[in-house]
């Protein structure tokens, strides 16, 4: 249940960058990597307990799910990673390996977990505008 | 109703700067950091203390951060073997994260180490997204675990370098094939290296410190 402790990061690093937008948030967009061993429900659910008290109470997380992609040093492939199973019902695994020439290879994207955006009501901007 | 958009910035940002200070600060005084993750049982414990015992007897000053929800079993386990040891206690915490860390190598005379083992608290799964900032990471896994224990955890043996298969003396008598768990690795980490061992009696140990980048001169156990 380390998502407890993730969402808690979430809150404390987005709540200051939040300082200057006086609107209600609806909702809190997050890019997670799918190389992240991090469960969507465990996300949403904690962020629903630990917003309690703060600002973005009754917000809701989104998570979306960003693929693997790698980078081969040996045959300058960069692209989607190659995986293995699904067929279980537990979702194909990336491999980091190059799917073209086999070598090693880093990681471009798959490892990332950012809040991408968030979404506001227009009410602080309309009384803004009413003055 | 409309959007804000953020740069991007990584929710776990803090965690990352504390991983690289912590990797900094044992680089800087050329100290060999290896963090090992498993399961409660895996004999994560057993296995440092045979490194510990044959990098000292190579003349390594070996430290260790013992890492438990409660207590300080490892920690004394540790120091009973030599190692310049400090005691952990994450409490409701099912991880280790570098802010931890931090805090234990202010507690270690590093400027007396040349290699650092820090042993996360007995859990396969929540440390894996926690980056502590030591050089190298292994996982040990017991053949107990059953011989589904790989391929039930796909995403974590995908990206570990090296694994450890503990206890094969106890395969038979558990009904599990130890190849088993070596074909499921290399299924899902066609470049990562998987030994087999026997922590309690040291078979392995020495292949396993290789494999980290340790020349043991003494091969007598």
């Amino acid at each position: 249940m380390h998502e407890y402790a993730v969402v808690d990061e979430l809150i404390a690093s987005l709540l200051p960058r939040l300082d200057g937008i006086p609107a209600t948030v609806t909702a809190v967009f997050v890019r997670k990597g799918e190389l992240r061993i991090l469960s969507d429900r465990a996300l949403e659910n904690a962020f629903e307990l630990l917003a309690r008290g703060t600002r973005l109470e009754g917000a809701r997380l989104v998570v979306e799910n960003v693929p693997a992609v790698v980078h081969c040093a040996a045959c300058a492939y960069e692209g989607p990673a190659r995986y293995v199973g699904g067929e279980t019902g537990h979702g194909a695994i990336p491999i980091l390996d190059c799917p073209r020439c086999g070598s090693n290879v880093s990681i471009v994207s798959g490892r990332e977990l950012s809040v991408d955006r968030v979404a506001i009501l227009d009410d602080a901007v309309a009384a803004d505008a009413s003055r | 109703m409309h959007d804000v958009r953020f740069k991007g910035e990584d929710i776990l940002a803090r965690q990352l700067e504390l991983a690289e200070a912590n990797y900094r600060r044992l680089h800087e005084r050329r100290i060999r950091s290896v963090s090992v993750l498993g399961a409660i049982g895996s004999g994560k414990t057993t296995l440092i203390e045979r490194a510990i015992e044959r990098l000292s007897r190579d003349g390594l000053r070996v430290g260790t951060i013992a890492a438990d929800s409660a207590g300080d079993d490892d920690h004394r386990r540790f120091m009973a073997r030599g190692a310049l040891s400090v005691n952990v206690n994450t409490q409701d915490d099912c991880h280790l994260d570098a802010h931890t860390v931090d805090h234990a190598l202010d507690e270690l005379p590093l400027d007396a180490l040349d290699v650092l083992f820090v042993e996360n608290v007995g859990n396969l799964i929540c440390p894996a997204d926690f980056p502590l900032g030591t050089d190298r990471e292994i996982v040990v896994i017991s053949v107990t675990e059953g011989d589904d224990m790989v391929r039930k955890h796909p995403k974590i043996f995908a990206q570990t370098d090296l694994v450890v298969v503990n206890k094969v003396d106890l395969a038979a008598a558990v009904d599990v094939d130890p190849q088993r768990l070596v074909s499921d690795y290399a299924t899902l980490n066609p470049h990562g290296k998987i030994v087999l061992a026997e922590a309690k009696t040291g078979r392995g140990v020495d292949d396993i410190l290789a494999l980290l980048g340790f020349e043991c001169t003494n091969t007598q156990w």
